[in-house]
């Protein structure tokens, strides 16, 4: 990697990071729900901790959604973005640029994912702490946690990207990303986390990426450990590989049909 | 002068679909095969100015995107500097420029200075050469005031201009302008005609521009290719053109009654301006255009001679 693989793709970065920034309506928009979904699951986790005489169930769980809703709502929809480009044949007018266009659209999602990340997880922090008071997590490990969930948002952002990508064989990439982020929700446990879900079902989720990209990452916010971070850590770069091989796989298949039809 | 681009029997043919009913056309669809650009040949050299011009569907684009490296021809052989298009796309990049009317290359949401910087960024262009590039370019396409400004909240005509700027950042010896001019007013067709002209004159530039507008190749070029349904129909000087198919001239008056009359003048045997001098003197004018013969004719007017 020379110095100007690195300038070319950080001034990506730095112009779509500015490009995201500069959009406030859409910024206003992800903290009001994000607002709206704190609140209302808050309300939830103390009446349950109410009934089952349980104090701090809100904590936990209100933290674990903040968490989850960061790494699932900073990304953006990289599967439409790249439908468009590959079905309107937008992918073609950058091929002939000194620029990879797979690299150059994730690195463009990663500087619009960074700046959803850090407003959602500033602002949700201070709701959060307001909702929920004490955290359940040393403030001394917050940042390790919060470089995880970064971490696991950007694997989330290349593995839409990837889901992107079978535009090449599909006529719609909806139903395809719904399903998958239905499954992610489900799998990963977007809402709610795995622990409460039936063995069996853990056993199955555990074969899919979501597990480690979700669950283990946001698992440590309220069970840190340094074998947990491990596991994250492990499980998270065999998925990125496997991800990483099925885009290059991909990748080169598309960019074949292209210079045979162009735009 | 150096030949800048060769290209020889070049053929692009498009495997396309075809519509069929019923689960037999999932598990084994037809296909048929169509022939965008049928063996093309013809040299180019450094400095010269070519319209590409045909109309719609012609293969002017297809030939275009092959010589810019999108696509890969079905055969034939092209080079574009000594590299083959198709096989050298990132060592290309670094010399050819492209301007596609109907594409922007810029960011929409942000100021255009920002995707020049870009740009500066993606082809490696050291910090003092870009400034000085960028403020050679600015001066030169008139974008001083455009600098700041979105590029959605530019017009169409500002916002090509800035286009030409983003492709020349990187001082390509090759330009391709595909339909520069599609959908611009008049006045903004004139400006970016004057500008490309001026740039590829100053700078040397080698200019490859489309169009079915025959204005845009009269205004901007020196040689003009004519092809029609993939095939090269015409290859030479624009003064050739003019002297053999470009005689005939359309006025369209508007008169004060509100009446439209077109009249045909063939410039061999009468001079426009007498023939406008008894238009004025028979009516009263309010309004009045004037227009070379479309694309088709010019093109029907060249098979019958062949």
């Amino acid at each position: 990697m020379t110095n100007s693989f690195f300038a070319k793709y950080g001034a990506i970065f730095r112009i779509s990071f500015k490009q995201a920034w500069n959009n406030k309506a859409n910024l206003s928009g992800l903290l009001f729900f994000l607002f709206i979904l704190l609140f209302i699951y808050n309300r939830l986790w103390v009446v349950i901790g109410i009934q089952d005489n349980v104090s701090g169930y809100n904590a936990i769980y209100i933290w674990y959604l903040l968490l989850a809703e960061m790494i699932i709502l900073s990304s953006p929809r990289m599967e439409r973005i790249l439908f468009n480009d590959i079905r309107e044949g937008n992918m073609a007018y950058y091929i002939n640029k000194p620029i990879s266009f797979f690299l150059m659209r994730y690195t463009e999602g990663l500087g619009n994912m960074t700046v959803s990340f850090l407003i959602m997880g500033g602002f949700g922090t201070l709701v959060t702490l307001g909702l929920t008071g004490q955290p359940p997590f040393a403030w001394h490990h917050f940042p390790i946690i919060i470089l995880m969930c970064y971490i696991s948002s950007a694997i989330n952002l290349l593995f839409y990207t990837g889901v992107g990508l079978c535009s090449l064989w599909l006529d719609s990439i909806r139903s395809l990303g719904m399903v998958v982020e239905r499954l992610a929700f489900i799998f990963g446990g977007a809402i709610f986390p795995l622990s409460i879900y039936p063995q069996w079902f853990v056993n199955i989720a555990k074969w899919t990426p979501f597990y480690s990209i979700y669950y283990l990452t946001i698992k440590l916010v309220y069970d840190f450990s340094w074998y947990n971070l491990f596991e994250a850590v492990l499980l998270n770069t065999l998925w990125v590989s496997a991800i990483v091989g099925f885009v290059i796989f991909t990748y080169r298949k598309l960019i074949k049909k292209v210079d045979i039809y162009g735009g | 002068m150096t030949e800048i681009i060769n290209v020889d029997k070049l053929t692009k043919k498009f495997k396309i679909k075809k519509a069929s009913h019923g689960f037999r056309g999932i598990f084994h669809p037809e296909y048929k095969s169509v022939t965008a650009v049928n063996e093309i040949s013809f040299n180019i050299k450094k400095g010269e100015r070519i319209a590409f011009i045909g109309p719609n569907g012609a293969g002017k684009s297809t030939t275009i995107k092959m010589l810019s490296s999108i696509l890969h021809p079905t055969s034939g052989h092209a080079e574009v500097m000594g590299l083959v298009p198709w096989e050298n796309r990132q060592k290309l990049a670094y010399h050819i420029g492209t301007v596609f009317g109907q594409r922007s290359q810029l960011w929409y949401n942000l100021p255009v200075q920002d995707s020049f910087a870009l740009f500066g960024k993606m082809y490696g262009i050291e910090e003092v050469k870009f400034k000085r590039r960028l403020s050679h370019l600015v001066k030169l396409f008139e974008i001083r005031d455009l600098m700041t400004q979105t590029t959605r909240s530019l017009s169409l005509g500002q916002r090509m201009r800035c286009e030409i700027v983003a492709s020349l950042i990187h001082n390509p010896q090759v330009l391709f302008l595909d339909e520069p001019t599609i959908g611009l007013d008049v006045t903004a067709k004139e400006i970016i005609r004057n500008l490309v002209k001026k740039q590829a004159l100053e700078e040397e530039t080698t200019l490859l521009l489309t169009s079915h507008d025959t204005d845009d190749m009269e205004k901007v070029c020196d040689r003009v290719i004519i092809i029609n349904k993939g095939r090269l129909i015409f290859d030479d000087s624009l003064v050739r053109l003019k002297a053999s198919y470009l005689k005939k001239k359309y006025v369209e008056i508007t008169t004060d009654a509100g009446e439209k009359i077109r009249k045909e003048i063939n410039t061999a045997q009468t001079s426009a301006q007498k023939a406008i001098d008894e238009l004025v003197k028979q009516y009263h004018v309010t309004d009045m255009t004037i227009e070379n013969p479309p694309m088709d004719e010019i093109i029907k007017e060249i098979y019958k001679r062949d």
